[in-house]
């Protein structure tokens, strides 16, 4: 299928906090309350529209066991986005984003776009970390950020999409030079249209590429 | 029109509908899941052609206990359980052993790369791997007073096995007859089939059989290599899963115990020519990729499909070509210092950063 851009994610957090289930959610639209544990990585992909561009968002699922981190750091390299996740129930799955953040800032790209996600929030009576804490370390940080549930769906759309939209605007802005991979992105066999081209370039670019 | 004229008609109306559709029609039928159930009744989810390979594969099963039996009955029952007939340790001192003896262990080496027939295989896998020469030098009474010492203080924390080795746990009580042997070939997996360190917390060992294998694949199928290299696609993004729940977790159940029947038999190098031939049957195709993605798909694709063991295997062993444990124990040597270098320099940071 064409596509004008494809994204690579990355999905990052402690263990049991929900990664893999909120991929699935955002891929298969369904949940799995027992989910095997993630060894080293798993993928999923989907595509989605954004201002009238096909976009192929890359997603890996990364492990959260702590002995697992020293392979994932592999994994950040070429990442446009990521998501962090943490458990809203668990306090400890919130003390630790300063680590994983630590862990991006060394083997990601600086531009990498990061979203952070205070999962389970379907839970809210068991709730240990409240959303204003979540605000607060995503406004320090320079992080997007949203509480979602990959249990009811809320927000997990959205979680994937804002972040897409929020790279995407990047580009036009031309903080990325898409042309160099590292970034994360790559620019689909759709070919993309220029600063100029874009409007009606569109169309015809739908019907243009039919691998 | 005449009735025969019109059904000749029809009939060549139909043919050109026949060519038109037959095509799509087998992609469909190729795309249809179906549920069904696998040689050890796990409900699984395949395609039409997974349950027909799976039906051949029963049948194979099924001549391959033939042969084992035919041999039972010529060279005495369990002659294949003496011990040191196993091939896990080369270098084996030839000029001690009667030639019969010798003859014995490449038969059964043979007959295990076609397979152990299921109702052997706790006995076999319990001698061939060391499991019954390891439980043989402690008392009798070990596993009990193991339980008992262990009783009541046994937590959530430590119950629970990480690193895929709950996988591997899972599957071998599935097999083995009694959760004693299950806990003895588990022992003799980790203290002698496998890398040291495989499981540790920092998964040191994982990391070195990693990179031994990149180093491998480089050698045996070097046109691939040098191909996922150039796409930047880390042969572990895929292998980390395959060496620590030793392929459990991707392999259809027969073809695993089928990998697992050699595995015990000759040792951890089985798990590098597994490794190797799932690359190396995919080479035209793996060739033609021009992004990481389309790599991940056609890897997942073909090791869930992997229905037939034989397909695997005639690969693993015939097409990959020799290599001897002492060489591969010398690349680990190697790596192992990278590896924990590496390490090291991480946990550094962290300390770093955690003071700052």
């Amino acid at each position: 299928m064409s596509y004008a851009y494809l994204f690579k994610y990355i999905i990052i957090g402690d263990t049991g906090v929900g990664k893999s289930c909120l991929l699935l959610q955002f891929t298969d639209k369904r949940f799995q309350p027992v989910h095997d544990l993630t060894i080293g990585v798993e993928f999923g992909a989907r595509m989605i529209t954004i201002d009238n561009k096909s976009i192929k968002l890359q997603i890996w699922d990364t492990a959260g066991q702590e002995s697992f981190r020293s392979i994932t750091r592999s994994y950040y390299r070429g990442a446009a986005g990521a998501l962090l996740v943490y458990d809203i129930t668990r306090r400890e799955t919130f003390n630790h984003l300063a680590s994983w953040l630590e862990d991006a800032r060394q083997h990601a790209n600086a531009n990498m776009t990061i979203m952070l996600i205070g999962n389970k929030c379907d839970l809210a009576h068991r709730r240990a970390v409240s959303t204003e804490e979540g605000e607060q370390f995503a406004k320090e940080n320079g992080l997007i950020f949203m509480e979602a549930s990959a249990k009811t769906a809320q927000n997990v759309e959205e979680a994937f999409i804002s972040t897409a939209a929020t790279i995407y605007k990047k580009i036009q802005e031309g903080v990325f030079d898409v042309s160099n991979e590292s970034y994360g992105i790559k620019v689909g066999y759709g070919g993309i249209p220029g600063p100029s081209g874009g409007r009606d370039g569109s169309a015809s670019q739908a019907g243009g590429c039919c691998s | 029109m005449c009735r025969n004229e019109t059904r000749r008609v029809m009939s060549q109306e139909l043919q050109t509908l026949m060519t038109y559709y037959r095509p799509s029609i087998h992609a469909r039928r190729a795309n249809i899941t179906v549920k069904f159930q696998d040689l050890y009744g796990f409900t699984v989810e395949g395609n039409v052609d997974d349950v027909n390979v799976l039906n051949e594969v029963r049948e194979k099963v099924r001549q391959q206990g033939r042969v084992w039996w035919e041999l039972e009955a010529r060279k005495g029952a369990n002659w294949y359980l003496l011990p040191g007939i196993s091939s896990i340790s080369e270098g084996i001192a030839v000029s001690s052993l009667k030639l019969s003896f010798l003859a014995n262990v490449i038969t059964l080496k043979k007959l295990i790369r076609k397979g152990i027939p299921p109702v052997l295989r706790p006995k076999v896998w319990f001698s061939v791997s060391g499991a019954a020469k390891k439980r043989s030098t402690v008392p009798e009474s070990y596993y009990s007073d193991l339980i008992d010492a262990v009783e009541g203080r046994v937590t959530h924390a430590t119950r629970q096995i990480d690193h895929g080795l709950n996988y591997v746990a899972a599957l071998l009580l599935l097999v083995m007859k009694t959760e004693e042997d299950a806990f003895w070939m588990l022992a003799v997996l980790l203290e002698d089939v496998l890398v040291t360190d495989c499981y540790t917390d920092n998964l040191s060992g994982c990391h070195v059989e990693q990179r031994v294998f990149k180093d491998l694949l480089t050698q045996k199928c070097p046109r691939i290599a040098a191909h996922l290299e150039a796409l930047e696609f880390d042969v572990s993004l895929v292998a980390t899963e395959w060496f620590l729940c030793l392929f459990s977790k991707s392999l259809p159940s027969e073809t695993t115990m089928r990998v697992w029947d050699v595995l015990f038999n000759e040792g951890a190098k089985v798990l590098f020519h597994v490794a190797l031939a799932i690359f190396k049957m995919k080479e035209e195709e793996l060739l033609l990729t021009n992004q990481i993605g389309d790599v991940l798909s056609i890897i997942q694709r073909t090791i869930h499909h992997l229905y037939n063991p034989d397909e695997l295997l005639t690969v693993a062993f015939d097409k990959i070509g020799s290599m001897t444990t002492n060489a591969i124990t010398k690349q680990r040597k190697k790596q192992k210092s990278v590896v924990m270098a590496e390490l090291d320099q991480r946990l550094r940071r962290l300390n770093r950063s955690k003071d700052g």
